[in-house]
């Protein structure tokens, strides 16, 4: 009875997570809400869990809790590379600015001489990746 | 190579600590007339440097993003400064400058958008047998995922006109852009031609290009960008 009331608070948490991430990505929240009633269905009627395994040729009850849990858990780590891929997105998107934003402040800076280029060593915080362009030499 | 063209002609250059190799490489492109832009990937060692003290426009990326992404920089900004042409070149000194005149001329004789270079066509010195079978199998990869008749998909020297540049969409920073510039080309419909190129192999370049592994993360990479779209 514990541990029924323990995972019931899990899995609450488990479909409260689900709701507000359906709206972010319909198609993770709508699992996880499905993962979450499952888990609660058959938690507090473990032996019906049997049941479907047996119905789906896999024999024991907690074998097919096992399998779907596999199941879950690599849709949630697809889940989480696809977030990590559009947060690189949106650091390259604002490393390009940095980038371009710095060669535009270089282009319009005073030319300096070969002998003012900082000498090679730890590069200094604000102008570490600036660059510049000596005007007419290419083309 | 009429001087008027080439003033418009810009040639892109990632590089990802190449300090050993791309003096060598700028050296080889200065004096056709073409616009040089290094894109420095956020190296370590000394890159940027180099390249600026051989008077080229140099955008320097703060971190290191992948080659997708500084050729993307490289692109966008090519285009915002008018270019009519843009060449993508490889600093780790495998590419031979005066291939791209021809894949210029191809642009315009062909009247294509897109000049891709082949190694198959052309000549590649001492290609590895793994890497040779593995670049047969992205052919076949790309005949599959996007109709394109190609016979090397995975060779950084290419030539777009203004028209053809501004119509990729670009979204993979690392290995996987070469694919999805392939995919790109067979989505805009519009015109594109082989031209041979000759690859130079060293040991440099080899250490630094891909390997059987990169691969499987190519495609992880492009299956990733599907299930997102």
């Amino acid at each position: 009875m514990i541990a029924q009331a323990l995972l019931s608070v899990l899995l609450g948490g488990v479909l409260v997570y689900a709701w507000a991430e359906y709206r972010r990505s319909p198609l993770v929240g709508a699992l996880s809400i499905v993962a979450g009633l499952a888990g609660l269905y058959f938690v507090w009627m473990p032996s019906h869990s049997t049941l479907v395994a047996e119905f789906v040729g896999i024999g024991r009850g907690v074998d097919l809790i096992l399998y779907l849990w596999v199941c879950i858990s690599l849709t949630v780590m697809l889940n989480l590379h696809l977030k990590l891929r559009a947060q690189q997105e949106t650091i390259t998107k604002l490393a390009r600015s940095i980038a371009t934003a710095n060669l535009a402040a270089a282009q319009e800076a005073p030319a300096v001489t070969a002998e003012q280029v900082p000498q090679p060593g730890p590069p200094a915080a604000a102008d570490a990746h600036t660059s510049r362009q000596m005007r007419g030499q290419s083309a | 190579m009429q001087r008027n063209r080439s003033k418009s002609v810009y040639v892109i250059c990632p590089a990802f600590n190449e300090a050993r190799t791309i003096v060598g490489v700028l050296a080889g492109l200065t004096g056709q007339g073409y616009e040089i832009v290094v894109i420095d990937d956020g190296s370590s060692d000394g890159t940027r440097r180099v390249a600026e003290t051989m008077a080229m426009t140099v955008i320097s990326h703060p971190v290191n993003l992948g080659q997708g992404a500084a050729l993307k920089t490289g692109i966008d900004y090519a285009l915002s400064r008018g270019a009519e042409f843009i060449v993508t070149f490889d600093t780790d000194g495998q590419h031979r400058p005066s291939d791209i005149p021809r894949l210029l001329d191809a642009l315009v004789r062909e009247r294509a958008d897109f000049a891709l270079g082949s190694r198959f066509l052309g000549g590649a010195q001492r290609t590895p047998v793994l890497r040779r079978l593995l670049l047969r199998a992205a052919t076949l990869f790309t005949a599959v995922t996007t109709g394109l008749r190609l016979t090397d998909t995975h060779n950084g020297l290419r030539a777009f006109t203004r028209r053809g540049a501004a119509a990729l969409r670009l979204r993979q920073d690392r290995m996987a852009h070469a694919s999805e510039i392939l995919a790109e080309i067979a989505r805009s419909r519009l015109r594109y031609v082989e031209v041979p190129v000759t690859i130079d192999y060293t040991e440099y370049s080899l250490a630094k290009g891909q390997r059987a592994g990169d691969f499987v993360m190519i495609l992880l990479d492009l299956f990733a960008h599907k299930l997102r779209r």
